[in-house]
């Protein structure tokens, strides 16, 4: 993980920052920027690069071991699990949540199915095109 | 941890402070927040018994007394070296007369804040200024640390340095409380939130609580209280 990448977090200042920390770490995992057994920062190397209370990156990684993302043993740095089935569980779940917050706006509107995968299609494609590196971040 | 326990402070015929009381932990930073007046830096003098009051203040379960004073450090709103002193100067000067004067944070400071130990304090810029008077308190080992107001009047570069001190192994287990009127680029620095209002406590509480709890940034938070 790069620290341009890591920096670049934006944070929703009306959202929990360790949750956010987590979704940020769960996104790198999923789209392969960080991978099984890779090592992961210090909780005071993460509150530095990200800028954040260094009590609430401790929090975040408290959270994320207990979900099992990471692993600590004895002294050394934490790393990043090498369970296959919590690791691509996470894929699903961010895409879950992703969906699950686009059909909660959407719903108000009460467009057909059909013509709403329709508008999906083609922008989700097109958009696709635009940045074929996934687009920047920030 | 600080205790603060009714404290109650009359300047003439106003009270600035009408029984303010909060806590501060180790390990912590603590942000004492109010609009111009409310008494913040009034806590924070008291705490250091630079101005008397009514009230008591507990360090680590015990009530403050002179001796305790080597525990906390009081970094004022600005600058009180004579401009004639160079850095360096200033830095032998608080190494004579501290005892806890940590001379090798010192060195390490000075390449934080990017500052020469040969530069005049008359030839400061208002960043420089406000970056060597957060060093002078910083360097010494002490327990907790009270800022008055360590971002007012700094440009947008020391800004974003001073705020690397909070996420830095510098304040590493000490307690910490900063006084501002300003939060929003320390919003995710920070533990704890202490807001004054007329001279009390309006609202404590630990931020990411509040986010979670409440799905409130610290600003809302400050709107509802101070727009009452």
């Amino acid at each position: 993980m790069t620290e341009e990448q890591k920096s670049g977090v934006s944070f929703n200042i009306r959202e929990p920052v360790y949750i956010q920390v987590v979704r940020h770490f769960k996104e790198q995992i999923a789209t392969g920027q960080i991978g099984a057994g890779d090592k992961i920062p210090s909780r005071r190397e993460l509150a530095a690069l990200m800028k954040i209370n260094a009590n609430t990156a401790q929090k975040a990684y408290k959270e994320m071991e207990e979900q099992g993302l990471i692993v600590t043993e004895g002294n050394s740095p934490s790393r990043i699990t090498q369970d296959q089935q919590i690791l691509s569980s996470i894929r699903a779940e961010l895409i879950e949540s992703a969906v699950d917050i686009f059909i909660g706006s959407i719903r108000n509107i009460q467009i057909p199915v059909e013509e709403l995968v329709d508008i999906i299609k083609t922008k989700y494609t097109s958009e696709r095109k635009l940045s074929p590196e996934g687009g920047d971040t920030r | 941890m600080i205790q603060v326990n009714q404290m109650v402070k009359i300047y003439g015929f106003k009270k600035v402070l009408n029984g303010v009381s909060f806590t501060a932990a180790k390990g912590e930073i603590t942000c004492l927040i109010g609009i111009n007046g409310a008494g913040k830096s009034t806590v924070l003098k008291s705490i250091m018994g630079l101005t008397p009051y009514k009230g008591e203040v507990l360090i680590d379960n015990a009530l403050l007394t002179p001796v305790m004073y080597e525990e906390i450090t009081f970094i004022p709103d600005s600058l009180t070296m004579p401009s004639n002193m160079r850095i360096a100067d200033c830095l032998s000067f608080m190494a004579d007369f501290y005892r806890n004067w940590n001379a090798e944070r010192a060195e390490e400071l000075l390449k934080f804040f990017e500052l020469s130990s040969k530069d005049r304090v008359s030839s400061l810029s208002k960043g420089m200024a406000a970056k060597l008077n957060l060093l002078l308190g910083l360097a010494l080992d002490c327990d907790y640390i009270l800022m008055d107001e360590p971002f007012s009047g700094i440009d947008m570069f020391s800004r974003e340095q001073i705020t690397n001190v909070f996420t830095s192994e510098l304040i590493e287990d000490r307690g910490v409380i900063i006084t501002t009127h300003e939060i929003n680029d320390i919003e995710h620095l920070i533990d704890k939130v202490v807001l004054l209002q007329h001279g009390k406590v309006e609202r404590e509480f630990y931020c990411e609580e509040v986010r979670e709890q409440e799905g409130k940034s610290i600003t809302d938070v400050m709107r509802e209280v101070y727009k009452k």
